[in-house]
């Protein structure tokens, strides 16, 4: 089981989306971390064959997935991060029809839409109409759907994206049980999402990954440290121009500030643990996302 | 399975369910409309419309059900004389529903007997004599050589005309047929409004997907560009036929149920004497049908080619609009000068004047006429169109 990315690229008329990137998955969970447009959805839009590298290929053990066409996407399951479906489909007559194409005979596919709606919490649902579901409920339906062939390869687009917080945690807790014995490739520009799930973590920018590993080599892998102080009022705009903050909390007195550096700030600072979070701020120059959209 | 479901998605959209309930209305307001068309004069002179007018009028003309002879000609005409002789300015009502309206069909067969490819002229029902009149079938058949020798331009045409002309079997059997005649034109108008409505169902098999931005998973999955897409296909043909059959049904037996089936077997050459097609008033009707379907079929298919191109409806559904409703303006005004004009697509549900207008075509020492044509034409074309939709679902985002 190898998923192999062949110096990949996607142009679109002068956007390199996809740049020659070249990596290889196996078994276990992938996490895709990078800030809009980074290219992460274009990326996976190549990988379920809705569109054609510009350069390089992908192969799935070692032959071209394009080639192998349907076979391909027989193992394949997938949730876009623009997750359509057909709005006056009852849940249960969504996933027979997803089920009838993708090959799954009828009797299976009764047993496995029953199994997985039950697995994902709308059992009860099943009559309601698509457009009636929550933005969560809706999701939910989309990785059952994803799930229906048992798909050797899981690819999900930005799976946790405008859920609230409590739906979020419950889908990070679904994808873990269920990347069990497949290769799954999740992405976000939401650390939390894969920080503790994802065996693998791919930095992504400008459409190139810039950083492959484990959470642990990642966080690391930098060379700054991260420094906890506490700094007058007036100054902290001195800091935010001269280091990386990451967070800024008023406190009576002044303000306590969480910075990355190489040295520490000030002469008080307390060094802490490094977390992936700090780790996307070092590469990305900008904060990891929120942990969650509804704080924004 | 693909197929079962892929037509659930069509018969649950809301909107679908919206046209189709409007389709099913005007089938209905359709046969009212046929229903209360037909105008029955009793004897007592007063004018009667509803659902048994079409019935007693049925009943009195059929006075002179059977075969038309020569010597029933004669009485008609004879009879048809002395009224007006009578009555100069206006024949009073009651006397029109006493005799007149019965053998108003076969005056009718004289004049445009008489008056072969000219204007209509009432008067040469008052000019003929006696014997002429009893003799009509040798003056019919005189001027029909006449007529295959003046519409056909060259020996294979005429050849073919005079073939065709002896197919209608001398002298006429005659049976009132006002429920068929009156049924065509609703058959035709109804048969665009199908041609529309099945325009729009079938668009949106093709554009759903992009539509609700659903194509993601429908092209990623393992039949999506293959099975999945010629399910699709069989999907829209499945549904032409369903609604189309299904409305037309409606609307034929709403119609002919109410206002009967009188005239099934009587010869179109009762009212159009010279037509080049040989039919009954049944087989008028059910080609009017036949070629409703087709354009309803090419209606389904052009529409999913355009949609799945488009990658949106939006387009594709006002094309059987253009093609059935605009066309119509563009071809009048061309068709003197080119023949292609007579081969429009909205010719397929225009039966009732490409039956009367003797428009035949000639390739090689091959002539066959317009309705035929038009049939074969676009029938091979809603068909030849259907690959390419495939294709274009096949190829969707992964074109070189
Ligand atoms: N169909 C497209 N046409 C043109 N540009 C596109 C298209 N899809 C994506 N891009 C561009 O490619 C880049 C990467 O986008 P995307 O893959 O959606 O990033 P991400 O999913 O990481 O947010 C962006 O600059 C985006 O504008
Ligand atoms: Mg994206």
């Amino acid at each position: 089981m190898e998923l192999e990315l062949k110096n990949v690229s996607k142009e679109f008329s002068g956007v390199h989306a996809v740049n020659h990137v070249s990596f290889s998955m196996k078994k276990g969970v992938y996490g895709l971390l990078g800030v809009n447009g980074a290219g992460k959805t274009t990326l996976m839009r190549m990988l379920c064959t809705l569109i054609r590298p510009t350069g390089g290929e992908i192969l799935w053990n070692g032959k071209n997935i394009l080639g192998l066409g349907a076979d391909y996407r027989n193992i394949l399951g997938y949730l876009p991060q623009d997750f359509g479906y057909y709005p006056d489909l009852s849940i249960y007559d969504y996933m027979m029809y997803i089920a009838s194409i993708k090959g799954i005979r009828q009797g299976a596919a009764r047993k496995r839409t029953k199994q997985l709606l039950g697995r994902v919490g709308l059992a009860k649902y099943e009559k309601r109409k698509m457009k009636t579901l929550s933005g969560g409920m809706a999701r939910r339906v989309g990785i059952a759907q994803a799930m229906l062939n048992n798909p050797q390869i899981l690819v999900l687009d930005e799976p946790t994206a405008g859920l609230d917080p409590n739906e979020r945690i419950r889908f990070r807790n679904l994808i873990s049980e269920l990347s069990e014995d497949r290769l799954v490739l999740l992405s976000t520009h939401i650390v939390s999402d894969v920080e503790f799930i994802a065996n693998q973590i791919m930095l992504m920018k400008n459409g190139r990954f810039f950083y492959a590993g484990t959470t642990e080599d990642l966080v690391s892998s930098m060379e700054e440290s991260v420094w906890h102080c506490t700094v007058p009022k007036q100054s902290v705009n001195d800091f935010v121009g001269k280091y990386l903050v990451d967070n800024v909390k008023t406190v009576p007195g002044g303000a306590e500030l969480r910075i990355l550096s190489k040295v520490p700030p000030t002469k008080q600072a307390v060094r802490e643990d490094a977390t992936l979070e700090d780790a996307f701020l070092l590469y990305f120059g900008e904060k990891a996302g929120d942990k969650d959209d509804t704080e924004i | 399975m693909i197929l079962k479901y892929e037509l659930k998605k069509v018969f649950s959209k809301k909107m679908n369910r919206i046209v189709l309930i409007a389709a099913l209305l005007a089938a209905v307001a359709l046969s009212v409309f046929a229903i209360g068309s037909v105008r029955y004069v009793g004897e007592d002179g007063v004018g009667h419309t509803g659902l048994t007018a079409s019935r007693n009028l049925a009943a009195d003309r059929n006075r002179w059900a059977g075969e038309l002879t020569g010597d029933k000609i004669a009485q008609v005409v004879s009879s048809g004389k002395e009224i007006r002789i009578q009555y100069p300015d206006d024949v009073p009502n009651e006397i029109y529903g006493k005799t007149i309206q019965s053998y108003n069909d076969i005056e009718n067969f004289v004049i445009g007997v008489l008056t072969p490819d000219t204007v209509w002229d009432t008067s040469v029902l008052y000019q003929l004599e006696d014997e002429q009149a009893k003799n009509l079938y040798s003056i019919y058949e005189k001027n029909l050589q006449e007529m295959a020798g003046k519409y056909g331009k060259t020996p294979e045409q005429q050849r073919f005309l005079t073939e065709q002309y002896e197919k209608t079997d001398l002298p006429l059997t005659y049976e009132a047929k006002d429920s068929w005649d009156t049924i065509m034109m609703y058959v035709e108008t109804y048969g665009m409004i199908l041609a529309i409505v099945i325009g729009f169902l079938a668009a949106g098999i093709f554009a759903e997907e992009f539509r609700s931005r659903a194509d993601a998973v429908y092209f990623s999955s393992r039949y999506g560009r293959t099975n999945a897409a010629k399910n699709k296909v069989m999907a829209g043909l499945l549904m032409t036929t369903i609604v189309y059959w299904a409305g037309m049904g409606i609307l034929s037996l709403v119609s002919l149920g109410v206002m009967g089936i009188s005239g099934f077997s009587t010869p179109y050459q009762i009212d159009q004497p010279y037509s080049i097609y040989a039919m009954t008033y049944g087989q008028y009707y059910l080609l009017a049908v036949l070629c409703g379907y087709i354009a309803s079929l090419l209606a389904a298919s052009v529409t999913m080619l355009i949609a799945a191109k488009m990658r949106s409806a939006n387009v594709a559904v006002c094309v059987p609009f253009f093609l059935f409703c605009v066309m119509p303006f563009i071809g009048r005004a061309l068709s003197a000068f080119l023949t292609f004009f007579k081969l429009t697509p909205d010719m397929l549900l225009n039966v009732i004047e490409c039956a009367k207008n003797p428009n035949i075509f000639q390739i090689g020492n091959y002539v066959f006429r317009q309705i035929p044509c038009i049939m074969l034409l676009y029938f091979v074309i809603s068909i030849i169109l259907l690959p390419f939709v495939y294709r274009s679902y096949h190829r969707y985002g992964l074109k070189k």
